[in-house]
């Protein structure tokens, strides 16, 4: 196992450096720094320019320059965005923290509730409880997240306030915080990621659901199954201890390539319920060509989707032997 | 197998090194660079300068007393040195989003005492009115020749009844000023300002997250805005809207094409706008007739001037002569090639989206193949605008109470490499006799003759189709009448400082005694020098809301003195 995991980590790593070198040289042609820096600093001088070259390692070739960023990244140098010289750090750090509260709580919730369904839906195949589970589940996966979250809205936050006749909202429509709010209060931010999480949870039962589902019942009818109930081994237990283990090997899967992007923030739900995350961090950075806040979050991304890859890999051994003994 | 086992280590080996290659490298920079001074300029304590032999050539003095009692925030006297400040960071600071009037002045010294402010100008200079406002503290900036490191999450002091105690990326909060020497102090113990987009925005406000919002308006807003504890006020005030044309060389882009462009402008029907995005906001409002100005301020619109800009059949007789022929697809084309014309507006914004889907399809039966290029507000109005990055855009200007255009329409404001691409011409418009024109118009204090130049000016607009003025745009105030009481929110429908203008007369019901504010738009920095004053919510949300001005502007686009006054400043034109 020890060797299995030195070998995925040892491939990890090329692999990480190319895809992100080509990151690198994808978002410099894109935005192109130094115009950026031009139209903003438009009275910028020379040397000024220079300055911001050299901070950010844009001299020399790709390579080079490739080489002098990543420098800077792994000794934390990741300088000032150029819209309003901001430090690049607290602001993605801000934002990477609500992504990841945002997504995980989502995908714990919804990664729960799906394999819960999935496996009833499994068990009790073609019941009433499977159809609608089905039904629902195509409805879940149909509706984009921009069209559930305005239909979340308006009944939580405008509809119900209204039926109950309250002062405030009865769950908030925007924001991880009520205005004004300025100290860390767990029950505010429960309660503000209630609906964006609903949200991104929707689709995430709706899809594992259906993965759980499929592959119980596949896994149902191989032929071990048979051969344990032929020895007598009840249902209970064939479910537990082998339908269920199996099941999980492409469900583990793909809920480690899931997690992995998390980090890149789910854009469309951080822009609808004004949650400042990763997603509504690139886009602004994006809109303004602003290089030093792209890169450094395109690395993590990259970083965190092929880790997660890695646990994938390492998921799928430890549940299925023969994967590492080939 | 072995070979496979070899090759981990190799590579781990490579990570490692590319690792230590790249955290050396990193260790190379080390260079700093700071803003150059002026050359004309000497530096004294904080950053304040002073030009001694620079008032011999003065052609006009104007002199401000300053009331005794304006003092910071923190207690410290506002006094000459923070306007002399103010220039500087203006002039100077490498960023800085317009020298105009600014590299006019010589000098800006104390008078008989620091609370007398002597600016010395190089010219006359009619829209000085305008020129000083958003003053700095000069004793918190360490350079006030580059004070692009400054403002950066904060203003820390206020000279205005509200002081912005916090400012972050999802929330603003304005608290009252204690060291506030007005009458006007807030009622309010607190004002709140998060983002919340067009549509977010009327759905807070519904729901009692918000107390006032300042939206945008779009066909069916007052359906949206209906209900019984929210009121609206629609105001004629100074902004409005237009379509503008690139028609500068360095995007070559198919405005460039004097007569493509005539033809295109003589292509766009006004009334079809106006019938269908919005009359339906504000039934039976008539079409703006003269470009960048409005009639409700000043005598500066000579409102017939766009009167006749649509003539289609003059569009196609003049593309015909000029060997434009229509192809196959309808479109007209010219040596085989059909300019395809970039339509961007900022998004979303449901009002210039729909002018799109109107329009587009219009455009193409006449012949033009148009196709919407779209950004988000940073984009568009930050990046795109100032370089030139578009064909045909939509947006709303603000009429200012002074009429002077040179900053945003003279030659000299060409973006270019000799103004180190600093003007603000977004059109690049260059028409020699209309700068000469504006230039005079700077000159002349007199308003008649003043009038009679601006005037010429708005024809020069009609004559080269620079762009098509739109509509005189109504502003709309919508608040929660359970949450804030009186009529002073309505009066910021029509508004230059929009919301913070009266916001300290507001009466809140709530138990808190807060308001909140809901921002369509959101700043991403806050320094009102730089780059990220580009934004009227910026101002808006926190540097107007602070920052001390010599004149303030009203709703009908005049001038007022504030209280950081003392008397009316005198004006004295040199021989």
């Amino acid at each position: 196992m020890a060797r299995f995991i030195g070998r995925r980590v040892a491939w990890a790593i090329p692999v990480l450096l190319i895809v992100t070198f080509l990151t690198f040289w994808a978002v410099k042609s894109a935005t192109d720094p130094v115009q950026s820096f031009l139209r903003i600093n438009t009275r910028a001088t020379p040397e000024m320019v220079e300055e911001y070259k050299v901070k950010h390692g844009l001299i020399g070739s790709t390579p080079e320059q490739y080489v002098h960023w990543l420098g800077n990244f792994v000794t934390l140098e990741w300088g000032n965005s150029i819209k309003g010289n901001r430090p690049v750090w607290p602001d993605l750090k801000a934002a990477m923290v609500n992504s990841l509260v945002l997504g995980l709580t989502a995908s714990f919730v919804g990664i729960t509730i799906g394999l819960g369904i999935g496996i009833l839906s499994a068990l009790r195949q073609y019941s009433k409880f499977d159809t609608a589970a089905t039904g629902a589940a195509f409805v879940g996966i149909s509706m984009p997240p921009f069209v559930s979250a305005v239909l979340l809205q308006v009944f939580f936050a405008i509809m119900i306030t209204s039926w109950l006749n309250l002062d405030k909202p009865f769950l908030p429509v925007a924001g991880i915080y009520p205005p004004g709010q300025t100290e860390f209060d767990l029950w505010l931010r429960m309660k503000h990621m209630i609906l964006p999480v609903t949200v991104v949870a929707i689709q995430i039962i709706a899809v594992y659901s259906r993965y759980m589902r499929a592959s119980l019942l596949d896994v149902k009818g191989s032929d071990y199954m048979r051969t344990a109930r032929a020895k007598g081994i009840s249902e209970r237990k064939v479910i537990m201890h082998h339908a269920l283990r199996n099941a999980m090997i492409p469900v583990v899967t793909v809920a480690a390539i899931d997690f992995g992007a998390i980090v890149g923030g789910l854009i469309i739900t951080e822009r609808i319920f004004e949650f400042r995350g990763t997603g509504d961090y690139l886009l602004t950075a994006l809109g303004n060509g602003d290089f030093p806040q792209i890169m450094p979050l395109m690395f993590i991304i990259v970083s965190s989707i092929i880790i997660f890859n890695l646990i994938a890999d390492l998921a799928y051994a430890w549940l299925d032997p023969r994967i590492r003994l080939g | 197998m072995k070979t496979m086992s070899n090759r981990p280590r190799w590579l781990l080996l490579l990570f490692v090194f590319a690792l230590v290659v790249a955290a050396c490298a990193g260790d190379t920079e080390s260079t700093t660079t700071t803003g150059a001074p002026d050359e004309t300029t000497t530096t004294a304590d904080s950053g304040a300068t002073t030009t001694t032999e620079a008032a011999v050539d003065s052609a006009m003095t104007l002199t401000v007393d300053l009331n005794p009692d304006a003092v910071w925030s923190d207690g410290t006297p506002i006094t000459a040195a923070d306007v002399a400040c103010t220039w500087n960071a203006n002039l100077n600071t490498p960023g800085a989003i317009s020298t105009t009037g600014w590299d006019q002045i010589l000098s800006v010294e104390p008078g008989t005492s620091d609370k007398q402010v002597v600016v010395e100008f190089a010219t006359v200079y009619a829209p000085y009115k305008g020129l000083i406002i958003q003053i700095l503290p000069s004793h918190l900036i360490a350079d006030c020749n580059d004070v692009s490191t400054d403002f950066l999450d904060a203003i820390p002091v206020s000279a205005r009844p509200w002081q912005l105690t916090s400012w972050s990326l999802d929330q603003a909060i304005l608290e009252p000023n204690p060291a506030y020497w007005g009458d006007d102090a807030p009622v309010a113990s607190r004002i709140v300002m998060v983002p919340r987009t067009d549509d977010g925005g009327i759905a807070a406000l519904g729901a009692g997250e918000v107390d006032f919002i300042f939206p945008q308006a779009f066909a069916g807003i007052t359906d949206a805005l209906a209900a019984d504890n929210i009121q609206f006020a629609p105001g004629y005030g100074t902004n409005y809207e237009g379509l503008y044309f690139m028609q500068g060389e360095v995007r070559n882009g198919p405005f460039a094409d004097d007569v493509f462009r005539e033809a295109f402008s003589k292509s766009v029907d006004r009334e079809l706008i106006l019938a269908n995005i919005y009359d339906p906001i504000f039934p039976g409002a008539p079409l703006l007739q003269c470009g960048l100005w409005v009639p409700t301020v000043g005598p500066w619109c000579e409102n017939t001037q766009f009167v006749d800009s649509y003539d289609p059949e003059g569009a196609v007789a003049l593309l015909e002569g000029e060997g434009w022929t229509l192809n196959g697809d309808g479109f007209w084309e010219k040596d085989g090639e059909v300019p395809e014309i970039k339509w961007m507006v900022n998004t979303p914004n449901p009002r210039r989206e729909g002018t799109q889907a109107l329009m587009i399809p219009e455009f193409a039966a006449a012949g033009f193949n148009v196709v919407a290029d779209n950004g988000d507000a940073a984009a568009v109005f930050q990046q795109r605008l100032p370089a030139g990055d578009y064909d045909l855009t939509m947006y709303i200007n603000t009429a200012q109470p002074d009429p002077s255009v040179t900053s945003i329409m003279s030659c000299s404001q060409v973006p270019s490499a000799e103004n180190q691409n600093q003007g603000q011409n977004n059109t690049f418009w260059c028409n020699e006799d209309a700068s000469a024109l504006m230039a005079e118009s700077d000159l002349t204090i007199d308003e008649t003759a003043r009038a009679d130049l601006i005037h010429q000016i708005g024809q020069a607009l009609v004559d080269d189709h620079v762009m098509v003025p739109l509509f005189q745009f109504p502003n709309i105030a919508a608040w929660r009448t359970d949450r804030i009481e009186g009529d002073a929110p309505s009066a910021d429908a029509a508004n230059y400082r929009a919301f913070n203008h009266s916001s300290n007369l507001w009466t809140p019901l709530s138990d808190s005694g807060e308001i909140i504010i809901g921002a369509e738009q959101w700043p991403e920095c806050i320094n009102p020098v730089t780059e990220c004053a580009n934004s009227s919510w910026m101002v808006w949300t926190t540097s107007f809301a602070v920052l001390p001005a010599i004149w303030d502007t009203t709703s009908d686009g005049t001038f007022e003195l504030t209280n950081l006054v003392a008397g009316e400043p005198t004006v004295t034109v040199n021989e």
